[in-house]
């Protein structure tokens, strides 16, 4: 059970963000006021010389990471259900053992299709390698 | 104890911000973050509802909501990779091959 | 706690559950060259996922489970008839297609099973999370089959406009029914409309409902939620674009009617006039940009989002006039019906058609029918049956959706069936252009006849004979209206 908590309880973190907004306004104002202001079309461009950007440089994009990081969401987030399973375990018996190897089958079944894709595989090299086996 | 109330609003908020940012951004990968404010707007309404009425309900859906949002996350990002492959740019404005 | 499971009343489920880790295995398994067994087993498990539903509909009684929050009645096997045979003629249509281009075919076959699969979870959904779950594992998988041409940029884009839009639209429906679960403590249906019973007016209930309209108005790209389709029908390969046309606009109308009528009818005086104005929105912007079209799947798409207006039209019209909704039901359903079997056929004219033009654009079909007088014919079938041209089967569907809105009557109803007729003329004239320049316009380029394969002729086959049955002989469509009123009456 949770300990009863009252809005009273968050007054000092709502102190604490009135200081720091306040204390943003403050520095804001206070430098607007003293420093000179003299803006020219040459001062508000991006870089005073050179080419104007025109649109976003483009990024090196690292895939085999994202592939990662694919995996490990959707293979993850699935543990959820063990959860749910965890909890009422003794009332399923048998049921509930056998439910979950089924579900754990699924899961097992698409790890081992990404297994076999390559997409297991950190050098992607290797894996091109394995489509282009296939292919032939 | 914190009104159940409250939570909304700071769900409903979450929910305005997530909403606002996936107008305004332009690059997928924060739009894909957005949606997934959006998506725990939604959890947290759900959780809160479901303890002030002390209904479990309300966090089953959670659990199906957070699975279908991990999918969804991983197809997105697929479709992005699939994208970069061939643009090198994560920025929607340069997908406009089909006007009209 | 109760955890019986009537295994008869979920074997389609299980079926296609079956085909999907089959055709999984398979795919693993299989040397590149035999992978076409993958689309075999697949069309297979479809066939076989309708035993199951014939014998529970000749047995005729409603199967209820997990505290009725999983009915199958008559209603739900009519949607699950639907969805798999629909499904199965797109995998007909796609069996060559895919098998053509260079890409994976397993995954197709797989992520298609898994769209199948999330709409016979969602027709028997009698509550939120089961009628989300379904929703979601209907469009998921579509998302990455509209990309299906990973090298095409147009297939990159559409699956990344579809994905943005679909995920959104998703957000607001959960947060439509997170708010409505707040406010009544339920997520069954037949709960809900307990606790809304006479609470019309609350401002978060009237605000939960307007979300969840939303929501559902993206996923049947109805204007103005429409934005996506056009790009995304353009960009997917074709039979994906027939399937996003049929099963998964099918899919988003009946989990929006499910929850509008089972859930909130006390409601109406919310969410009816915004259905009002997306049925008038849809048929008149849908028809209007249809004219100005020169690609030929661009048209048919602003043509399902006008004919996605025709269907809203008798429950908008029955709901604002405050009539009974049965009729309205029952004559939403059976248009749905006859638009998926008219529209599928369209589909698989125009991949048949376009291997012999070489084209998707419009003036470089001149000539065809000349040609190919077989493909010429079936063109003209199908496009003067989604205009509404008797004996084919799209007139009883404008026929039936006329009779239930001057059953409504009112004056907002007359409106609405006025916006109607003059739009039903206005769809004629773009539809009869694509039949014109296909007989009438003489060939420009000297085109080779390519004959359909196999599969894409029994596709074919299946949609012509089903229109002009269902337009020579309507009442054999009364099973679905006897299926609407058993959802009607609750029985």
């Amino acid at each position: 059970m949770l300990t009863p908590v009252t809005l009273a309880d968050y007054l000092p973190i709502a102190v604490m963000l009135v200081l720091a907004a306040g204390f943003v306004a403050v520095t804001l104002v206070a430098s607007r006021l003293v420093r000179p202001d003299n803006p020219t079309p040459e001062k508000l461009a991006p870089y005073e010389s050179g080419i104007l950007p025109e649109h976003e440089p483009s990024q090196r994009f690292p895939v085999k990471f994202y592939l990662v990081a694919m995996l490990f969401v959707i293979f993850d987030v699935e543990i959820i259900f063990y959860f749910a399973y965890a909890v009422i375990w003794t009332d399923l018996g048998w049921y509930g053992v056998a439910a979950m190897l089924l579900f754990t089958f699924f899961v097992a079944e698409t790890l081992a299709y990404v297994w076999k894709r390559g997409a297991l595989d950190w050098n992607v090299h290797q894996r091109r390698r394995y489509i282009d086996r296939e292919a032939a | 104890m914190v009104a159940p109330g409250w939570y909304m609003a700071l769900a409903a908020a979450l929910f305005l911000v997530g909403a606002l940012g996936l107008l305004i951004r332009r690059n997928a990968l924060v739009m894909f973050m957005c949606i997934e404010l959006m998506l725990n707007a939604v959890n947290l309404t759900l959780v809160a509802a479901g303890r002030a009425l002390n209904d479990i309900n309300g966090q089953v859906a959670v659990f199906f909501i957070l699975v279908v949002a991990a999918a969804e996350v991983v197809v997105g990002l697929a479709i992005i990779v699939s994208i970069f492959r061939l643009r090198s740019t994560a920025s929607v404005d340069e997908l406009s091959e089909m006007k009209g | 706690m109760n955890f019986e499971v009537d295994y008869l009343a979920l074997a389609p489920e299980l079926v296609v559950v079956g085909t999907i880790l089959l055709v999984l295995a398979l795919d693993l398994v299989l040397p590149r060259p035999r992978k076409y067994w993958t689309a075999t087993v697949a069309v297979a498990g479809t066939a076989l996922a309708l035993l199951p539903l014939a014998a529970m509909a000749i047995e005729g009684t409603t199967r209820s489970m997990f505290d009725g929050s999983f009915v199958v009645d008559q209603f739900a096997l009519v949607l699950k008839g639907l969805f798999l045979i629909a499904g199965y003629v797109v995998f007909l249509m796609s069996h060559h297609y895919i098998e053509s281009d260079r890409y994976y075919q397993g995954e197709y076959y797989l992520l298609l099973l898994a769209s199948i699969l999330g709409s016979l979870v969602m027709s028997s959904a009698r509550d939120l999370i089961v009628l989300f779950v379904g929703i979601e594992l209907t469009t998921g998988p579509l998302y990455m089959l509209a990309g299906w041409r990973k090298g095409d940029v147009k297939s990159n884009e559409a699956s990344m406009k579809y994905f943005i839009l679909g995920v959104l639209s998703t957000a607001i429906l959960l947060y439509g029914m997170s708010l409505l679960f707040g406010l009544t403590g339920e997520v069954t249906f037949a709960g809900i409309a307990e606790a809304t019973a006479g609470r019309a007016g609350e401002p978060l209930l009237t605000m939960a409902v307007l979300f969840m309209i939303v929501g559902f108005g993206f996923k049947v790209s109805a204007v103005p939620f429409h934005f996506w389709a056009p790009d995304t029908y353009e960009g997917a390969p074709t039979p994906v674009t027939a399937y996003l046309s049929v099963n998964s606009k099918a899919a988003g109308f009946v989990a929006m009617l499910l929850v509008l009528y089972l859930a909130v009818p006390d409601l109406s005086q919310v969410w009816a006039p915004a259905l009002w104005v997306l049925a008038a929105l849809s048929m008149t912007l849908g028809n209007l940009s249809a004219i100005r079209q020169n690609n030929i799947v661009r048209l048919l798409a602003y043509s399902s989002i006008a004919q996605a207006g025709f269907m809203m039209v008798p429950f908008a019209a029955a709901a604002v006039a405050g009539a009974d909704l049965e009729e309205a039901f029952s004559a939403t359903v059976i248009y749905m019906v006859i638009y998926a079997v008219m529209n599928l056929g369209a589909f698989a004219a125009v991949i048949a058609g376009a291997r012999t033009t070489q084209s998707g654009e419009i003036p470089a079909w001149a000539g065809l029918g000349r040609a190919d007088p077989r493909i010429g014919v079936l063109v003209l079938i199908f496009f003067f049956s989604l205009a509404g041209i008797p004996p084919l089967a799209g007139w009883f569907a404008k026929f039936v959706m006329f009779r239930s809105v001057i059953i409504a009557g009112g004056t907002a109803t007359v409106v609405l069936a006025i916006i109607a007729a003059l739009n039903a003329v206005v769809s004629y004239y773009y539809y009869a252009r694509v039949v014109k320049t296909v007989w009438m316009d003489p060939a420009t380029t000297d085109l080779q006849v390519q004959e359909p394969a196999g599969s894409l002729r029994l596709a074919l086959g299946v949609a012509v004979v089903l229109t002009v049955l269902i337009g020579l002989y309507p009442a054999a469509t009364t099973f679905v209206t006897e299926a609407s009123k058993v959802l009607a009456t609750g029985g």
